[in-house]
């Protein structure tokens, strides 16, 4: 009796335990996942910003903001719909294909505000369709049909997934200003894709009631840019695009057939799915191929932008989070193409500009982003307004948002200094890929080898960038070297060697600022106690991508410890300041390596240039 | 490396100038102990004209800072930009040496 009822009682909590123990699990998922900070302990939240990352505002304030990020990035529904109006997609095919985008959107916002596994950034930085798969996109769709776009964007998002943990080393084959090449030639082949959808030899020629229509869209959004303030101009395109649909109304220009279909939509309805086919198909290897890298270069610069915004400590980018980051963004990207949208996604930078812009970068507002999206896919009413979209307004929105591409693609490319070598590679690349758009019929001439990567003007801007990159590197690593006696320590003398170097390398100021205070304060530290006799020996190299210092001294080696010191550590002990010094240097410099080889030390600073 | 005081009101400010390195940190350190000692207890320290810090520099701010506190004083940092500002950031010194924009708002805050 006694043990049945053990039994029993045993039982019974083992039942209760159940429930228990799940909840405890979900917790622990939900506290990774979402509630543990995602910001470092040292970052102090710039004066800027009401709310950083790991904030926590009221409901009001992260629906309102949730609802802006939303119509900012309404936009880009362009991209997908050119795509769809590209293989003459029935309306209520689009509308569905539509839906099933803002799923996606849904799940890349998600996956990368939360932190499952090597998975997400948790930034809030919302996911949007993006232009760096428009134009290979529509190749895809003429040449194959929806299958073969939704087959080449999953291959785009393995790659795009696929690098995000080598990005940095990529750097000397991809460098900033090719990525900025990219981002513009991007920009200029999807502009002109879209121009030649209404002014193209194969097109219906333009009415004068479109030229009027796309005027006003256009004129719209550019004017509520410019002189409007606060929501009308952070929601500038949401209101254009209504403008312009209100104007073609007027105009005429709403087919009252395809509107009936509008009508007859629900309000409610799940995506559906049977569209869904793949195909692949190599020849557009290198289109894609270049799209995902630029998507996966956009993505690490716009995550790099959300850490300089939430911390006011930033040195540099934290690259564990960008490459968790990058992940997500192209697995959203397989995810897209796997679900069968037109389209790869990318993580929004005019988000990240809003959020600054606003003062508000916390997680609860890509939660609350998500959860529109999610919701607008399961409206078909509103997705049908979009898929009747009238051409006029269309063209407008798209000429919008590549302006801004192109221009974010110039930037990036004069964010550099742009020496002889860089002055080649540039304009010797745009030459080509604008020669493709202007003279299509010149590819004919070439090699079918040939033929077949310079198709695109975006594929074959970017491979004579590249090539030229390459070659363009011989010759580019100068070194100089500096002696220094233990007896005869003069820090300006050390300052002066590496400042007049990094001036006549062109190097850029702050990294010659950081190699010279590496190489002093390694000389400070070093001096009392690991370093008591003979000839250190400074080894300066540098080229375009980096700069290298190696100091190698006889004596200790000096400890670079990762957590700075306690402060009763720095204060109190005599070692202090060696300490300090050491984890100073750590920070200082992107790699630091030291060793010890026949009693002499070496200590490798490196920097990225 | 130089140092320049200056009175406002019960307030001293010093005006380091030059490098605060291994070589100058003592005689940095030394001044500010002469002026707690003489009962000069609510400091601001003015790095606009400072050159370079050094860890041992900030060592001797960090003792600063608790030698003042002991006195019931306090310490006030002001003046801080481009370089120097980047290596109170690589010490990650946000809230042991909290920054004060201009020299009035550190004048303020210790008084």
């Amino acid at each position: 009796m006694s043990a049945a009822l053990n039994g029993e009682v045993s039982a019974v909590s083992a039942e209760e335990g159940r429930p228990h123990e799940t909840s405890n699990t979900i917790r622990s998922f939900l506290r990774r996942a979402y509630s543990a900070p995602i910001l470092p302990p040292t970052a102090r939240k710039p004066s800027s910003l009401i709310y950083n990352a790991d904030d926590r505002p009221s409901i009001a304030i992260a629906l309102s903001n949730g609802v802006q990020h939303v119509g900012l990035i309404s936009i880009n529904l362009v991209y997908p719909l050119l795509i769809c109006r590209a293989v003459d997609a029935p309306i209520p095919m689009v509308e569905n294909l539509l839906s099933v985008g803002m799923i996606v959107l849904s799940f890349g916002t998600l996956i990368q505000v939360l932190r499952l596994g090597p998975i997400g950034s948790g930034y809030m930085l919302p996911s949007t369709f993006t232009a760096s798969y428009f134009a290979p996109g529509l190749i895809a769709a003429r040449i194959g049909g929806l299958p073969l776009v939704f087959g080449m964007t999953i291959f785009a998002g393995a790659l795009e997934a696929f690098v995000a943990p080598m990005l940095n080393r990529l750097r000397t084959f991809l460098p900033v200003e090719v990525s900025g090449l990219v981002i513009f030639m991007l920009g200029v082949a999807a502009g002109l894709a879209g121009l030649r959808t209404v002014l193209g030899p194969t097109a219906t020629p333009v009415n004068s009631a479109e030229w009027v229509v796309a005027a006003m869209t256009l004129g719209s959004m550019t004017a509520l840019n410019i002189w409007a303030k606060g929501l009308a101009r952070m929601l500038c395109a949401l209101i254009g695009l209504t403008i312009g649909y209100a104007v073609a109304l007027t105009a005429g220009l709403l087919n009252p057939a395809l509107w009936l279909l509008v009508d007859q939509a629900a309000w409610l309805g799940i995506p559906q799915f049977g569209h869904v086919a793949w195909s692949f198909n190599a020849t557009l290897i290198a289109p894609f191929a270049i799209a995902s890298l630029a998507a996966a270069m956009k993505a690490a610069g716009t995550l790099t932008i959300c850490e300089k915004m939430n911390d006011s400590t930033w040195v540099r980018p934290n690259m564990r989070s960008i490459t968790r980051g990058v992940l997500s963004d192209g697995l959203a990207t397989m995810v897209a193409g796997i679900a069968g949208t037109p389209g790869g996604v990318n993580t929004s930078t005019p988000s990240a500009a809003l959020s600054s812009a606003t003062g508000v970068a916390s997680r609860n507002i890509a939660l609350v982003a998500a959860a529109i999206f999610f919701t607008l896919g399961f409206c078909p009413k509103l997705t049908a307004v979009l898929a009747v979209m009238p051409r006029a307004v269309v063209v407008a929105a798209l000429m919008y948002a590549v302006t801004f591409i192109m221009i974010n693609g110039l930037q990036i490319m004069m964010s550099r200094m742009l020496d002889v070598r860089r002055t080649f590679v540039l304009g010797l690349s745009i030459l080509a890929g604008l020669t493709i758009e202007v003279f299509p019929k010149s590819v004919s001439m070439m090699p079918s080898e040939i033929a077949a990567v310079a198709g695109s003007s975006l594929v074959a801007s970017t491979a004579i960038a590249l090539l030229l990159n390459l070659v363009f590197r011989i010759g580019a690593r100068k070194t100089a070297t500096l002696n220094v006696e233990r007896e005869q320590i003069d820090p300006q003398k050390i300052e002066n060697f590496l400042f007049e170097q990094g001036k006549a390398w062109g190097a850029r100021q702050d990294v010659t600022n950081r190699a010279s205070f590496g190489v002093t304060q390694l000389i400070e530290a070093i001096a009392e106690t690991c370093w008591k006799t003979g000839k250190m020996v400074v080894r300066a190299s540098f080229d375009e991508y980096r700069m290298e210092i190696a100091v190698t001294y006889p004596g200790e080696r000096l400890e670079l410890p990762e957590e700075r010191p306690s402060i009763e550590q720095i204060r109190d002990s005599e070692d202090g300041a060696r300490l300090l010094g050491g984890f100073m240097l750590r920070r200082n410099a992107d790699h630091i390596l030291s060793g010890i080889q026949d009693g002499k030390c070496t200590v490798h600073f490196h920097y990225d240039h | 490396m130089d140092v320049v005081e200056q009175l406002a009101g019960s307030v001293t400010i010093i005006e380091p100038r030059g490098r605060i390195d291994s070589a100058t940190a003592k005689e940095f350190g030394d001044c500010l102990s002469k002026l707690l000692n003489a009962g000069r207890h609510q400091l601001v320290i003015d790095l606009h004209s400072i050159t370079y810090i050094s860890s041992a520099g900030f060592r001797q701010l960090l003792i600063a800072k608790r030698s003042t506190q002991d006195k019931n004083g306090k310490l006030a940092v002001c003046g801080v930009s481009g370089e120097v500002k980047r290596l109170f950031d690589i010490g990650a010194f946000g809230e042991l040496l909290p920054i004060h924009p201009t020299r009035e708002a550190g004048i303020a805050s210790v008084q």
